[in-house]
């Protein structure tokens, strides 16, 4: 069997194992899962970094979480929310003898204190406090949000574990920054020394949801005595501890390090596809603001060489242009004709001609951070420049693009990455506030059908026009889908293969 | 000597006043912002103006600048924006991995280069000299990271007497703590020694042809004891300066180092506060590491007054 062959089946057994299919479960155990570095705060609500997000969640819990086809499922709510027929009430029965990490118990007051705060700190709290007029207790265990608008995405923003709505003590509520790391999750924080490790261990109070575990809900089981989140901030280091066998898990391998990794203690483990990498345009200021110009960048581009660039084999990414792969409810190919994989060069130059461009320099914004956001970059030059743009390439360290992408003046492209989201209107470019600040008529319309309709099956139908709009208007230019290296020690089983890996429900075998 | 101690520790209180006052300057006028990196690639700029706000970073630099000098006047570095700690508690977590790789680092570096430097030379133009050249220019040529991924692959990965990474987890006792820093200690000091071995080798050649050592052994004295106790005692003030200074630089962090054998040390907490923005933390680390190399520098100095009386400030 080839490596990449054995990896994906190996992803396959871990999720079959995650189902509940293994066997020889036995409790007890530690692992050290190795991560990409320290996280810089362990408050999800504080935080959109899915580093955060993949240790908290262990500590914390939301009223709502994702299923394994990525729909909403209820974790600490008792039931999915009673809609009223106007989309502008929910009310959300939540489970009772749920225990806090302190031994209090959760009531209704616990809820509507962190969902309030969620309001006032997070990101995405903020977005729903927009539409949210009222969060109120309607007894002990009930709870009703009222909004002033139907909002679909509601449920999935509830169900995020960055940014995330956790429902914490109460009387922890007021604090910023959190201080009292105190949640309802399977393990709770026992110590944290900065840069050395994160040490969890089991909540023995845990309330469990009964039935079978069904991806981040159903039941989380706790064989694992201990999970110890390791920062190993280095790539290389990663992967020769991956080869040692020195971690139980080791996130976020460089891809070409597949061979390397296949040969040493530890079986990698392929999450396809995990993400998007993208162009951002800027569409209020400068070159890009001229809709002909960003037409003239997505016939230009080329997104098979620049992925071939970037991840080295086909093995690891794929040349897409639906904003979501297949496999997910979200995937059409509406709209996608003027993605081409091999880029249109002559298209551009007339799109080009036609928007009267003189040559004033295309600012490409990116860094080294991600080697892969460089490297297509680089081939993306090549390309911009056969059509006639003179490209200014502005490479700067990580830090510098996070606070100079805010800044209009200072860029037309910035290249950015995200895992595939469960739900669209959590993707950047749907905020208009969101750096590239796209607003258009013919988006709102789209966005706001898409945000108010709660049906599923017409959300699909809606997202098909929400698709059509970026094509049309090139807010972005999503590059194509990739994949993920991670490695997994033989002995570890019952990880489910995700984005945002978690470590309840997995098990060590002899 | 107490004069010259005084007016030392005056020159000391000049450079440091001037290391707070640049590194304050050069952290704020770098690009980046704490703020988006703590809030995450999703955050609003509304996010970042509010968090900057809390954080106090939207009061004018100078301002910032009094804020700050009030603070270390009273002895507070600060409290870190990412670890949420006061920095001095920072740095302390992270003084034990470095200053035990600092000394073993060091030990290892002068176990090899004081022997092979001083037999270098005595014995010039030999094989020995001609191999003990090469191989220092080679150690000294050799990038940290790489010497420690080599390291890591053969005795960690291949030989698994080592972790590749860490400075050991939850409960884990002293010598288990020391046993991760084996290979970064290695790495340092074979790097390290490349120097020492070069500044000894021709400290000795300067010495060895002297006329006190010619005296010595017209006198009869027996070689080894010409050699240490006359020629390599002579030849100890440039090889002090060089030991020395090496151990400032390692105490300042073996940054790279640090980074590659995942190290909570110093070094490692200056690359994660810098790529992170933590200010104060970046202040706080560098105002202690520029007074620990100032403090080195000053007890050299006073060194040289012990060993050589005729050294005069």
């Amino acid at each position: 069997m080839k490596p990449f062959a054995l990896a994906l089946a190996t992803s396959v057994i871990a999720l079959m194992s995650a189902n509940g299919s293994a066997l020889a479960q036995t409790a007890g155990g530690v692992i050290d899962v190795a991560t990409i570095g320290e996280p810089p705060t362990l408050d999800p609500m504080a935080s959109t970094a899915d580093l955060v997000g993949i240790i908290t969640q262990h500590i914390y819990e939301t009223l709502y979480t994702f299923a394994e086809d990525w729909t909403a499922t209820p974790l600490l709510a008792a039931d999915m929310p009673q809609i009223s027929e106007d989309g502008l009430t929910y009310t959300i029965p939540l489970r009772t003898g749920v225990t806090f990490h302190d031994g209090s118990e959760m009531t209704s007051a616990d809820v509507v204190a962190s969902l309030e705060r969620w309001m006032r700190i997070a990101s995405r709290g903020k977005q729903a406090d927009a539409v949210i007029e009222t969060v109120a207790a309607t007894d002990d265990a009930t709870v009703t949000i009222t909004l002033n608008t139907p909002y679909a995405p509601l449920l999935s923003l509830l169900s995020l574990n960055n940014a995330a709505a956790i429902i914490i003590p109460e009387e922890n509520a007021a604090q910023d920054p959190l201080e009292a790391y105190v949640g309802t999750g399977p393990y709770k924080l026992e110590a944290r020394v900065p840069d050395q490790y994160i040490q969890l261990v089991r909540f023995d109070e845990y309330a469990s949801r009964d039935g079978e575990p069904n991806g981040f809900g159903g039941a989380r089981l706790q064989y694992l005595d201990e999970i110890r989140f390791v920062p190993v901030p280095d790539p290389n280091t990663r992967v020769e501890g991956a080869v040692a066998g020195q971690f139980a898990y080791v996130d976020q391998l460089p891809v070409e390090a597949f061979d390397r990794v296949s040969s040493g203690a530890t079986e990698p483990v392929v999450l396809a596809p995990f993400g998007w990498p993208v162009f951002v345009m800027n569409t209020q200021e400068g070159l890009n603001s001229d809709i002909r110009v960003r037409k003239a960048i997505q016939a230009a581009l080329a997104p098979e060489d620049m992925l071939l660039a970037a991840f080295g084999s086909e093995n690891f990414f794929a040349v897409d242009g639906a904003w979501y792969p297949e496999g997910y409810v979200w995937h059409t190919e509406t709209a996608t004709e003027p993605y081409k994989p091999a880029g249109d060069t002559e298209a551009a130059k007339a799109l080009l001609a036609e928007a009267g461009y003189s040559g004033q320099p295309l600012r490409i914004l990116t860094s080294r951070q991600y080697e892969y956001h460089y490297k297509m970059a680089q081939v993306a030059q090549a390309y911009l420049e056969a059509a006639g743009f003179t490209v200014q390439m502005d490479v700067v360290e990580w830090a510098t693009l996070t606070q100079n992408r805010a800044n209009p003046a200072l860029w037309d492209i910035y290249i950015t990455h995200s895992p595939f989201l469960p739900e669209p209107s959590l993707m950047g470019i749907m905020s208009d506030t969101s750096p590239g600040w796209w607003a258009t008529d013919a988006k709102h319309a789209a966005v706001n059908a898409f945000n108010a309709e709660s049906d599923p099956t017409k959300r699909v139908a809606l997202f098909e026009a929400v698709q059509q709009v970026i094509y049309d208007e090139v807010p972005a230019y999503k590059v194509g889908n990739f994949n993920a290296l991670a490695a997994q020690s033989p002995k570890l089983e019952g990880v489910t293969v995700s984005p945002w890996p978690y470590f309840w429900n997995a098990y060590l075998t002899e | 000597m107490l004069r010259a101690a005084l007016n030392r520790l005056l020159g000391m209180a000049i450079v440091m006043a001037l290391v707070v006052t640049i590194v304050f300057i050069i952290v704020r006028v770098t690009p980046g912002d704490p703020a988006a990196v703590m809030l995450g690639p999703d955050a609003t700029a509304a996010d970042i103006a509010s968090l900057r706000q809390r954080l106090g970073l939207d009061a004018s630099i100078p301002e910032q600048f009094v804020t700050y000098l009030g603070g270390l006047l009273r002895g507070d570095l600060g409290t870190s924006i990412f670890l949420n700690i006061p920095v001095a508690q920072a740095l302390w977590l992270r003084a034990e991995p470095t200053f035990f790789l600092t000394i073993f680092s060091l030990l290892i570096a002068t176990a090899i280069a004081l022997p092979v430097g001083v037999l270098s030379a005595y014995w010039r133009g030999t094989l020995f000299d001609q191999a003990a050249t090469t191989l220092a220019m080679l150690a000294a040529s050799i990038p940290s990271f790489w010497l420690g991924l080599i390291f890591m692959q053969v005795f960690a990965v291949q030989l698994g007497w080592f972790n590749t990474s860490g400075f050991g987890g939850p409960g884990a006792s002293f010598a288990e703590r020391m046993h991760h820093l084996v290979l970064p200690a290695f790495t340092l000091g074979l790097i390290s020694s490349a120097l020492i071995t070069r500044f000894t080798r021709a400290a000795m050649l300067d010495v060895l042809n002297d006329d006190y050592v010619r005296t010595a052994r017209s006198k009869g004295m027996g070689e080894w004891r010409v050699v240490v106790r006359h020629a390599f005692k002579n030849a100890l003030i440039p090889i002090l300066t060089v030991v020395g200074l090496t151990a400032a630089l390692l105490i300042s962090g073996a940054i790279v180092t640090e980074t590659v054998f995942g190290l909570p040390g110093v070094g490692s907490l200056i690359v994660s506060a810098v790529l992170r923005r933590d200010y104060p933390v970046i202040q706080g680390a560098l105002l202690v590491v520029a007074g620990l190399y100032v403090l080195v520098n000053f007890i050299i100095d006073m060194l040289y007054l012990l060993v050589d009386p005729r050294v005069r400030y």
